[in-house]
């Protein structure tokens, strides 16, 4: 089942599904019966997300680009399957990471593939928080003013799944479930990878912070140069 | 152990921060992270994270590819 029923009251979910009901009934006086239309109508507003999260699996424009365009061809194919009226944003990522994984993975191998839910925290390097209390005002000024590639570079470095978890919780704001879904796994696992994701990504910037000398006063009078 | 709201708390910010509790626990950790600084500030780290994520990740799909797509989609139409 594509559908999924949103658990949460998540702003993007309400908007899009009074979006959907809009456009359905809208699509009634004008031309059902044309389905390029009304898919282009419907899911081609998508394509900037799609590309965006394209960009996150793939690492690369040419590779995103293929991907979404793919994307876009399967999703048409099937698009009578698609039932009106429940979340299209989530159904065209499902049929997205399913092209990723069938057409993409096999070529650019991810050694933790498959076994990376299984390691233990320890084996990732994030055992909980070292972070003291004190530092988390400093910390989280750190992470906000951290450049956008930075954050990039960081969401690059963590495992497949562990990203994918995070960008369509943090970035997309999809429900647990709906990620469940999309990523056909149990909601436990997804919220697994989130956290580790999450702690993992944290730690990264904290690095990246202290080495730049970036958040905190002390690391800056030791001198950062750039 | 006696709890006075931290362990319930830092359990669950990370499915607060994604409105993934129930309306009570939402209450109930909105009320314990006004009184307390040390949750406060750990939940702050989690919402700007979140945050910073976010904005790195806008895109703009090239003007190729959107082109590239309707063209495909109307060969496959025809």
């Amino acid at each position: 089942m594509a559908a999924v029923t949103p658990l949460s009251e998540h702003d993007i979910l309400l908007d899009l599904e009074l979006a959907l009901m809009s456009d359905t009934t809208k699509s009634d006086d004008v031309t059902p019966a044309d389905p390029r239309a009304l898919f282009e109508e419907q899911a081609l507003q998508y394509m900037d997300q799609l590309y965006a999260a394209a960009m996150r699996l793939t690492r690369n424009p040419a590779d995103a680009a293929d991907l979404v365009q793919e994307t876009f061809v399967k999703a048409y194919q099937a698009f009578g399957q698609f039932q009106q009226g429940t979340n299209l944003k989530a159904w065209l990522y499902r049929i997205q990471t399913n092209t990723f994984i069938n057409n993409y993975r096999k070529n650019q191998r991810n050694p933790y593939q498959g076994t990376i839910d299984d390691l233990e925290d320890w084996q990732l390097g994030n055992a909980e928080s070292a972070t003291a209390t004190s530092g988390r005002s400093a910390e989280a000024e750190a992470i906000d003013h951290l450049p956008d590639s930075a954050v990039k570079d960081a969401l690059q470095a963590i495992p497949e799944d562990f990203r994918m978890a995070v960008y369509f919780a943090d970035v997309e704001g999809f429900s647990y479930q709906e990620i469940a879904d999309i990523m056909k796994t149990p909601v436990g696992t997804v919220m697994s990878r989130l956290h580790r994701g999450r702690r993992m990504l944290r730690d990264l910037l904290a690095d990246y912070a202290r080495e730049r000398g970036i958040g905190s006063p002390e690391a800056n009078l030791s001198g950062a140069t750039k | 152990m006696t709890d006075c709201g931290c362990d319930k708390a830092k359990a669950e910010l990370e499915e607060y921060l994604h409105r993934e509790v129930s309306e009570a626990d939402f209450v109930d950790i909105t009320e314990h992270l006004q009184g307390c600084t040390d949750c406060s500030d750990e939940h702050l780290v989690g919402l700007i994270l979140t945050q910073r994520v976010r904005s790195a990740c806008q895109e703009k799909a090239p003007d190729d590819l959107r082109a590239a797509v309707i063209g495909r989609l109307e060969q496959l139409a025809n």
